[in-house]
């Protein structure tokens, strides 16, 4: 069902559903989960999208709502300044979410404290994106650090209005946070899960309301907050790519095709991934922040609208270097390796699509692979890392081995 | 007969008719006949019943009797819209629908309207257009840009041309799914249908184009699910090529005819394409299981292989193009606020239920491309 269209059709799809009297006070509009489900929901009470309206939400000027590739944002209704809390991870893929969701909320006039997991003498940050957490301090950020299980300490008894945890995988990380945020009055909480938890289906894309795996630890991470707290919202990322990323993605693939590698992929390379720009999970979250009771009772998707295979990953790659690639398969139990290590990418169509965020939040995707790789591989060349000696112990076990193969 | 009239008059939806009448629903009837005949009689005395009659249009239908036409043609009719379909006559014009209720049947056959010809042959198309007139035009069957400029020559006063392309015109891509703002491929299959969709634009009439996936649904003659079918019913294996894992799209052929209403006369939808399909796509491997589960067979043996180890000459060895083919229905969704009412097994089940499983379908039962393939890997087995 349409509901964030332009505001003429929005409005008048809203007088279809609901008495006239509920549109002067946020009114709730409730999806059933089924709109975005094939299969019930694992939970469906607590976790169903719902969709509520505010009344500054409705008057928003049709002009800006024109698509545009340039702007991340086309909804942009309260300009109330907010005090928001990331409490973000010290390692790994999602780390650089809250460095760029820092800055585009210290940029939109927000209050903004970035507590990172651990000691700030850690050799944890001298890698990016906490390698330039200046940034975020000469952008009029406050950046701390401690144990999240003790954030109402670290943060020295500041009161915020919004949280974000960037952190926690199961419940014992994250309830800490939680019940903290919940005891000083937090009014909004949200929370980076992960696509991974979506069981595995036939039928792509997950959708928001999807079945996910039940023993995934972000599920009772999910119940939680969801029990917890009025206005809470859930991110579900997959890969991502942008300047300040602490974990390798594109780099991958480049460390190989500038060196004239073959570039090893598990199985068909036909498996389906979703790799955003950073901005674009960045956007999305800055609307939950901007939008809270459209935002509030869902769960969105946080990836680009856009799938590409193992394959394709591979030559856009090649592509945004300027060079050829050379893409061999093979079998990982064949080959007798574990692909995670191998391979940075599941191997698996894993893919999720961001329809809730474009539905419920008017969310645009922005990112453009093509355009974005290229930016990526003339930071990988500044840097130097095309010239930095690698060992590559498993591509060349995968390859020995594929020769080994085909010399029968 | 003046009374019946009356009578008919005060009922304005046949729902209300005798409920003995909805006994008859999916049920199919050998003896009715007298029954239907009378009814039949009823509503074409009472003349043209129009159930909105402000917005009721005279539409013309290119095709219309074979697949998507059959049931978009029912939903116009139904609307109180008059309803012409231009065929050259060689499948009957009307023919009931498997669960669909014979006074149904009987209401819209006695109201739609044939216009016979080829057309092919240009100076017919316009000038029986222009003598007719035509507020709207359908065009289901059209595949080449020239067949669609009599057409326009003949209805200067078209309100609105709406056609039934393909999401074959888009370029492969290795970023899927593919948007209506995607890059289309010149040298496509279809370019037809491109060229058709240009000439259209330049035409300056008004014009709504539609880009279906893979159609699905009862009365199919692409053998789609039909393929997947006749292997389950004779419980053998499923041949499926390469990895199958290649990611295909269905989309049931009566959410297409309500994606086809919801664009009559919607000023959105002047000048804008659509790409209408299933909300979700699916794995060829999952499609075969999809199939099995909701035809009721247990689950297939699928077999892979690779399609360039064998020269199959003239044969399909499988429907689907081998590779990732979906579309993003998103902007139908939010522009139209059309959503498809059935999911992939849902659907699976409605065509199964109402075509193959009752016995019905388009093209025999071929093994020889299986059997190719199922030797060969017997052979490799031994």
């Amino acid at each position: 069902m349409a509901v964030v269209s332009s505001s003429s059709s929005f409005l008048s799809s809203l007088a279809l559903n609901l008495p006239s009297s509920a549109l002067s006070s946020h009114p709730r509009i409730r999806f059933s989960s089924t709109l975005f489900s094939l299969f019930p929901s694992s939970s469906p009470s607590s976790l169903s999208s719902s969709l509520s309206i505010s009344s500054s939400f409705l008057f928003y000027p049709v002009s800006c709502r024109r698509p545009s590739v340039s702007s991340s944002f086309s909804v942009k209704a309260s300009a109330e300044k907010k005090k928001v809390l990331i409490v973000n991870t010290n390692s790994g893929g999602h780390a650089v979410i809250g460095f760029y969701f820092a800055k585009e909320l210290l940029s939109s006039g927000h209050d903004v404290t970035i507590l990172t997991v651990g000691d700030e003498s850690s050799n944890k940050m001298k890698k990016p994106p906490f390698s330039r957490f200046s940034e975020i301090v000469s952008a009029g950020g406050r950046t701390v650090w401690g144990d999240p299980s003790e954030v109402g300490k670290v943060v020295g008894g500041a009161a915020f209005d919004v949280v974000l945890d960037n952190n926690g995988k199961d419940l014992d990380t994250v309830r800490p946070v939680a019940d903290w945020a919940k005891s000083t009055g937090v009014k909004q909480f949200l929370y980076i899960s992960s696509a991974g938890i979506y069981k595995p289906t036939d039928e792509p894309p997950h959708v928001e309301g999807d079945v996910v795996k039940a023993d995934a630890s972000h599920v009772a991470v999910e119940k939680y907050i969801a029990e917890v707290f009025t206005n809470w919202a859930i991110f579900r990322p997959q890969y991502m790519i942008g300047s300040g990323n602490n974990k390798d993605c594109e780099e991958w693939f480049f460390d190989r095709i500038v060196r004239d590698r073959p570039v090893p992929i598990p199985g068909s390379g036909m498996q389906l991934t979703n790799i955003a720009h950073v901005r674009d999970l960045s956007s999305m979250l800055t609307l939950a922040v901007e939008n809270p009771a459209a935002s509030s009772g869902n769960i969105f998707n946080c990836v680009s609208d856009r799938a590409v295979t193992l394959d394709g990953m591979a030559k856009l790659c090649a592509q945004a270097t300027g060079r050829p690639v050379k893409i061999v398969h093979y079998d990982p139990k064949a080959v007798g390796i574990d692909a995670k290590k191998a391979f940075p990418f599941r191997n698996m169509h894993f893919y999720a699509e961001p329809r809730a965020a474009k539905d419920i939040l008017g969310w645009k995707c922005t990112t453009n692979l093509p355009e974005d790789l290229k930016e990526r591989f003339d930071e990988y060349i500044k840097i130097g890392r095309d010239k930095k000696p690698m060992q590559f112990e498993l591509d060349d076990k995968i390859l020995d081995s594929l020769k080994v193969a085909v010399a029968v | 007969m003046a009374r019946l009239v009356v009578v008919q008059q005060k009922q304005p939806s046949f729902s209300l008719l005798p409920s003995s009448l909805s006994d008859f629903n999916g049920v199919r009837l050998s003896n009715s006949s007298i029954q239907q005949f009378s009814k039949r009689k009823e509503w074409q005395a009472k003349g043209a019943f129009q159930v909105k009659a402000s917005s009721a249009k005279k539409i013309l239908i290119m095709g219309g009797t074979r697949f998507i036409g059959v049931f978009l043609s029912r939903l116009l009719v139904k609307e109180g819209h008059q309803v012409t379909l231009f065929t050259r006559g060689k499948t009957p014009i009307t023919q009931q629908l498997p669960g669909e209720s014979d006074q149904d049947y009987a209401d819209f056959s006695s109201k739609i309207l044939h216009l016979k010809g080829d057309r092919k042959d240009f100076e017919f198309v316009k000038t029986s257009l222009a003598a007719e007139g035509f507020d709207v035009v359908y065009d289901i069957n059209g595949r080449e840009a020239d067949e669609v400029e009599p057409i326009l020559d003949g209805l200067p006063k078209l309100e609105q041309y709406i056609y039934c392309s393909s999401a074959g015109v888009y370029l492969k891509s290795d970023l899927l799914p593919h948007f209506e703002t995607d890059a289309v491929d010149p040298k496509s299959r279809h370019k037809g249908k491109l060229e058709t969709e240009s000439l259209l634009d330049s035409r300056g009439v008004n014009w709504t184009s539609i880009r279906p996936v893979y159609i699905y649904g009862p009365l199919n003659y692409n053998p789609v699910e039909e393929w997947f079918f006749h292997r389950l019913k004779a419980g053998r294996p499923v041949p499926i090529p390469n990895s199958g894992v290649q990611i295909t799209q269905l989309g049931h052929v009566k959410d297409l005819a309500r994606a086809f209403v919801q664009v009559l006369g919607n000023a959105k939808a002047s000048k804008q394409v659509y790409n209408i399909s299933g909300e979700k796509y699916v794995t060829f491997d999952g499609l075969a299981r999809a199939c099995a589960k909701a035809a009721g067979f247990p689950e297939p043996e699928i077999v892979h292989y690779n399609p360039k180890e064998f020269d199959f000459g003239k044969k399909k060895a499988f429907p689907f193009r081998d590779q990732h083919f979906f579309a993003s229905v998103e902007k139908a969704k939010t522009e139209l606020g059309w959503k498809p009412e059935f999911d992939l097994i849902e659907g699976l089940a409605d065509s199964y239920n109402l075509d193959f499983g009752r016995g019905t379908y388009r093209k025999a039962a071929d093994f020889s491309t299986d059997d190719m393939i199922l030797n060969k890997s017997l052979v490799l087995q031994s």
